[in-house]
């Protein structure tokens, strides 16, 4: 890898300080991401700011939400009760995601800021990449792209958000709290992942010389009517062909008061599936609301060589995963 | 089966190493003033490097060397001879890396960066500039059709063969006919431990070499000529190697690398493969296209089989996977047989053996293509193989040793519980699940080589044995010691077996299931010698019950005692008879010779894979619930590193039929899952309990311990199990593997 200095931070205010005076440093979480990238050559910051010494890894309720520090490791939010009780649909999206050594390590922040696992990206012998080295072309357009995306691609940049976690945290309506020399402010979930447009080589919205303090979880009582459903080639260790995460508001008669869909592998960051959401108020929970749903929520897709399945498969899931969270127990 | 059947359950002798990370692999070894490598590849499939500049790289602290074309020394002459395809050793690709301009894959070295550590090297190689005169490369079976090349053989091997008239049965109207085409695509190894070499040089006459290695005496051989040694002044070590799988049993251009570098930098040198080049370095397995064509009469006796197969090669390689004479040419009976092997050479990586190389992709096109036959005909599989059972080889028609698949069907179905079969498509369920069971053969050659080995035999009772073969982490090492205890008559845990050292007497490379039979032979061999040296001072020492008696009467009378063989009342302890000599030791080394052929007999070991699935019909991922494996492969040494060989088998099957799968870009010609996380091996969650089984005898014909290899049979007709029970759950036949949820989502 590139040469780079290390250094640690021991308060936020280091932190954010110690990044705003160079423009190619990067924080320093868990790793799992950011040194493979830079063994592969992909990333080359030329200071690495260790902020594992941040306190930053509470897992706190939220006036009936919950707050999850930037610096907390996967593995203890996807088994932190407060997530467990009030957002099953969290900690199912974390566990669904990497290794148990991997999520030992992962922290909140780092998660949110997972880069893709294009093929074409990830490996720099491949010419082309708009989102590694900008004006390259894309590889993936008429290359190799049974997993790339089938909703918001550019033709820049067809390439998919890897994460897990992020799917879930679409769904419950997460706010990402950041920070920076000039202070704090707040970025709703939805407008912290960016479509690749003309620059697929940004993929976040959280500014260069900004910090992730924490995720909050606003109070959302019927998440316990969530689920997270994740397919992939093989059982474990994969990263999702299509994923959902879903939410369901009941009413005792089975009416649906509200819903929450959001879909991974599908797109640059987590896809909402608004109108479909919108589209199953006041409906029966049954198949023939979750199938209609399901075809609305696909609308508008577009496949490449090698990924159409993802159409068919995205539909499936949704509806798997409505029906999963229509029969939990509350 | 007999205790002279199913050896011991002995846990591994190494298994204490291994575990506490004792066990010291071949990139492992700490050399003093030791530099490290990255390699640079090319990142075009075809053309000429215009110009490599490399000022960069070698300005980066640490730096001592950049090596490409404009300044390797040139080794000896690298031509493809008749003796380097011999059995001393092979390469996979004649050609000598950097040894010029051209380039005819992706991923081809075109560089090696050697500097103190081996971050220093990896971050200097992603600095060189290249530029390429490219040229338009071939990189699919279909753009290089016209290209094809038909050989005649793989080594010896023939891979055509026509046996009777098989067009004439393809056009009789009353015959049930299969014509099916299947595809495989590329395979990668991937065994834990990646390939590496380090070469150290004792001045340019003398070289060491600890390499990951399924041959030691192989490399020997192959670097002692290029760099123009004598074989014995080259040294190889590797006493543990974490998997194989046939990408260590060649000479890769990594090993020439290691050595080339070492002598340029006169420093020892060490090329560690990384991960991403076990893709391009060291071969795959080839994809497939294979079609079989089947007819039968109405009550399942076959008329005839055709088995066509294309494969790939690089331009620099001269691989053959032969598909069709592994799998149509040794399974069934048949009056009419034709097999046709096809080679295409295309601008990517060379392939090379992969566990079951021809056995392992021809019986899952045929055991695929029998099971469409099965339900042309409406009858059972089992039955359908059972009627077509072979009792002579089908082409050469000589009988096989012993051959025990009959009972292989008889106990895997009872075992399974294949009568509760209803062999509806889609009628079996799980709650909302479908519920698939699909058997298939599964076959591999019985190979023996030859090998010698040195045993000392010490006064305390103790002895230690030796031999140039490998432990690919088959548990070859407790086999050996197992074997040696019971041939040596001396007590298991007193019985030292040594191994992957070139020093040792020559075994051969650890391949085509042979060091098993191979190895034993030796020991086999050297126990006798060892009786005889024994006898020799017994019958001239007066003190001795065997004063006296003729050498040619000594053997083994039982553990630990030699004696008159006819007349056991006369016998002698190892130990008094050294004693009595004055000696603490006695040490005999048998000579290498080659194996007595028995061209009276085939052999050939046979089994039978039952195998359930379960498959969500709406999210259709493949799930195998269920695995039932009985194989015959003659005496089984130890029974738990056997045991594992199969399992291991058909966990690799199991990959091979769902999720493995070495893609490529289409414009570049670079594989794009070069990496663990996107080649999907199975995982743990992917693999049920698998219930394995031996039958038969020990197959005395074939060695004198009556044991056949056991390394490969695993893995062949297991991704046809699992495709057949695929078929049998949804209605819908797979030929494309690997069988992704993708592919099932057209189930009505």
């Amino acid at each position: 890898m590139s040469p780079f200095t290390y250094t640690r931070a021991d308060d936020p205010n280091a932190a954010v300080s110690g990044i705003a005076a160079n423009a190619k440093a990067r924080f320093l979480g868990g790793g799992t991401n950011l040194i493979d990238l830079m063994k592969m050559g992909v990333e080359a910051p030329t200071q690495l700011i260790d902020i594992n010494r941040l306190p930053l890894t509470q897992i706190e309720d939220l006036n009936g939400g919950v707050r999850i520090g930037g610096l907390a490791r996967n593995a203890e939010a996807a088994e932190h009760p407060l997530i467990v009780q009030r957002y099953p649909v969290l900690s199912q999206a974390i566990l669904a995601g990497a290794s148990a050594q991997l999520r030992n390590m992962a922290t909140t922040g780092g998660n949110l800021l997972q880069r893709t696992r294009c093929y074409y990206f990830y490996d720099p012998a491949f010419p082309m990449c708009n989102k590694r080295n900008p004006g390259s072309g894309c590889g993936a357009l008429n290359g190799f792209n049974r997993i790339h995306a089938i909703f918001g691609q550019s033709e820049q940049c067809i390439a998919t958000n890897p994460s897990d976690m992020s799917v879930a945290l679409a769904a419950l309506e997460a706010v990402v709290r950041v920070q920076s020399a000039k202070g704090e402010r707040q970025i709703a979930i939805g407008d912290f992942h960016r479509l690749p447009g003309t620059t697929p080589n940004v993929d976040t919205n959280l500014q260069a010389d900004e910090l992730i303090t924490a995720v909050d979880l606003p109070a959302m009582p019927f998440a316990v009517r969530s689920s997270y459903l994740k397919m992939r080639d093989r059982a474990s260790y994969a990263f999702a062909l299509v994923s959902v995460a879903a939410v369901l508001d009941l009413t005792p008669d089975r009416k649906i008061n509200g819903a929450r869909i959001a879909l991974g592998g599908v797109a640059h960051k987590p896809w909402r599936a608004t109108q479909a959401e919108q589209q199953l108020v006041g409906k029966t929970a049954d198949e023939n609301a979750f199938r209609a749903a399901a075809e609305t929520a696909l609308n508008g897709a577009k496949a490449y060589k090698h990924n159409a399945f993802k159409i068919e498969l995205a539909k499936r899931s949704i509806v798997r995963a409505l029906t999963t969270t229509a029969a939990i127990p509350v | 089966m007999s205790a002279a059947t199913i050896g011991p359950a002995r846990n591994r002798v190494d298994g204490r190493l291994k575990v506490t990370g004792a066990a010291k692999y071949s990139v492992e070894f700490e050399i003093p003033n030791l530099a490290h490598s990255w390699p640079v590849e090319a990142n075009i499939s075809k053309g000429k490097i215009t110009a490599i500049d490399t000022k960069a790289a070698e300005a980066v602290p640490g730096v001592i060397k950049v090596l490409t074309h404009l300044n390797a020394p040139k080794p000896k002459e690298a031509k493809a001879t008749e003796e380097r395809n011999s059995g001393h050793g092979i390469r996979n690709e004649e050609r000598n890396p950097l040894s010029d301009d051209k380039v005819y894959y992706g991923g081809q070295y075109i560089g090696l960066v050697v500097a103190e550590t081996i971050e220093q090297a990896r971050y200097a190689a992603s600095l060189v500039k290249v530029s390429y005169a490219a040229e338009q490369p071939l990189l699919s079976m279909e753009a290089a059709r016209p290209d094809a090349k038909k050989p005649k053989s793989n080594k010896k091997e023939n891979v055509q063969a026509e046996k009777g008239d098989t067009s004439a049965a393809f056009k009789r109207a009353d015959l049930v006919k299969v014509d099916q085409t299947y595809y495989t695509p590329t395979e990668t190894h991937n065994p834990i431990e990646m390939s590496g070499t380090i070469a150290v040089w004792e001045g340019d006459k003398k070289l060491t070499l600890y390499d990951a290695t399924q041959f030691v005496k192989g490399v020997q051989s192959v670097l002692a000529r290029s760099h123009n040694l004598n074989p014995e002044d080259v040294r190889v070590i590797c006493p543990f190697v974490g998997g194989a799988f046939g990408c260590k049993g060649a000479v890769w251009p990594h090993v020439l690398l290691a050595a080339m570098a070492a002598k340029a930098v006169g420093r020892p040198v060490k090329f560690h493969v990384p991960r991403k080049f076990m893709f391009t370095g060291t071969g795959h397995r080839t994809p497939t296209r294979q079609t079989v064509r089947l007819a039968a009469t109405p009550d399942g006796k076959l008329q005839a089989m055709e088995h066509s197969s294309e494969t790939l090669t690089s331009p620099v390689g001269q691989y053959v996977e032969s598909c069709g004479m592994r799998s149509t040419g040794i399974l069934y009976a048949s009056p009419a047989i034709r097999i046709e092997e096809v080679v295409y050479p295309i601008n990517v990586s060379t392939p090379t053996f992969m566990r079951a190389p021809g056995e392992c992709p021809g019986t899952y096109a045929l055991e695929c293509g029998m099971d469409e036959l099965a339900y042309a005909l409406k009858m059972d599989p089992v039955q359908l193989r059972t009627v077509n059972h072979a009792d002579n080889h089908p082409i050469k028609d000589v009988p096989f040793s012993a051959k025990h698949l009959k009972d292989a069907y008889q106990r895997g179905a009872e075992m399974f519980g294949w009568s509760k079969r209803n062999p509806q498509p889609r009628s079996m369920r799980d709650g909302d699940l479908l519920v698939g069971w699909g058997m298939a053969t599964a076959t591999y050659p019985a190979h023996k080589m030859n090998a010698a080995a040195k045993v000392q035999l010490r006064a305390d009772g103790t002895a230690t044995v030796q031999c140039a073969t490998h432990d690919l982490g088959t548990g070859a090492y407790t086999a050996f010691t197992q074997v040696s205890s019971e041939l040596l008559g001396v007590p298991f845990e007193n019985v030292t077996f040594e191994l992957g050292k070139s020093d040792f007497p020559f075994g051969p490379v650890a391949g085509g299931s042979n060091s098993t039979a191979t190895v034993s032979t030796a020991i086999h061999d050297a126990a006798a010698m060892l009786f005889k040296a024994l006898g020799e001072i017994a019958v001239k020492d007066s003190q001795s019950p065997l004063f006296n008696a003729k050498v040619d009467d000594i053997g083994m009378v039982a553990p630990g005692r030699i004696g008159v063989v006819t007349d056991q009342t006369k016998s002698d302890s190892y130990a008094d008879v050294l004693k009595r000599a004055g000696r603490n030791s006695i040490e005999v080394q048998t000579e290498l010779k080659e194996p007595e052929e028995n061209k009276k007999l085939t052999f050939q070991s046979f089994g039978a894979h039952f195998c359930e699935v379960k498959i969500d019909p709406l999210l259709p991922r493949v799930q195998v619930t269920r695995v039932v494996s009985v194989m015959n492969c003659g005496r089984i040494v130890t029974a738990k590193p056997a045991r594992s060989q199969i399992i291991g088998g058909v966990v690799m099957g199991v990959g091979m039929a769902l999720t493995e799968e070495t893609a490529y870009d289409p414009q570049t010609g670079l594989p794009t899952t070069r990496n663990l996380a996107d080649y999907h091996v199975p995982t743990n969650a992917d693999i049920p309990h698998i219930e394995v089984e031996f039958v038969g005898e020990p197959d005395m014909a074939f060695n004198p311990i009556g044991a056949r290899g056991m390394g490969e049979i695993g893995i062949t007709g297991i991704a046809a199990a699992v495709a057949n029970a695929v078929y049998h759950a949804t209605g819908k036949r797979v030929r494309d593997l690997p069988i992704t949820p993708d592919k099932l989502l057209d189930l009505a």
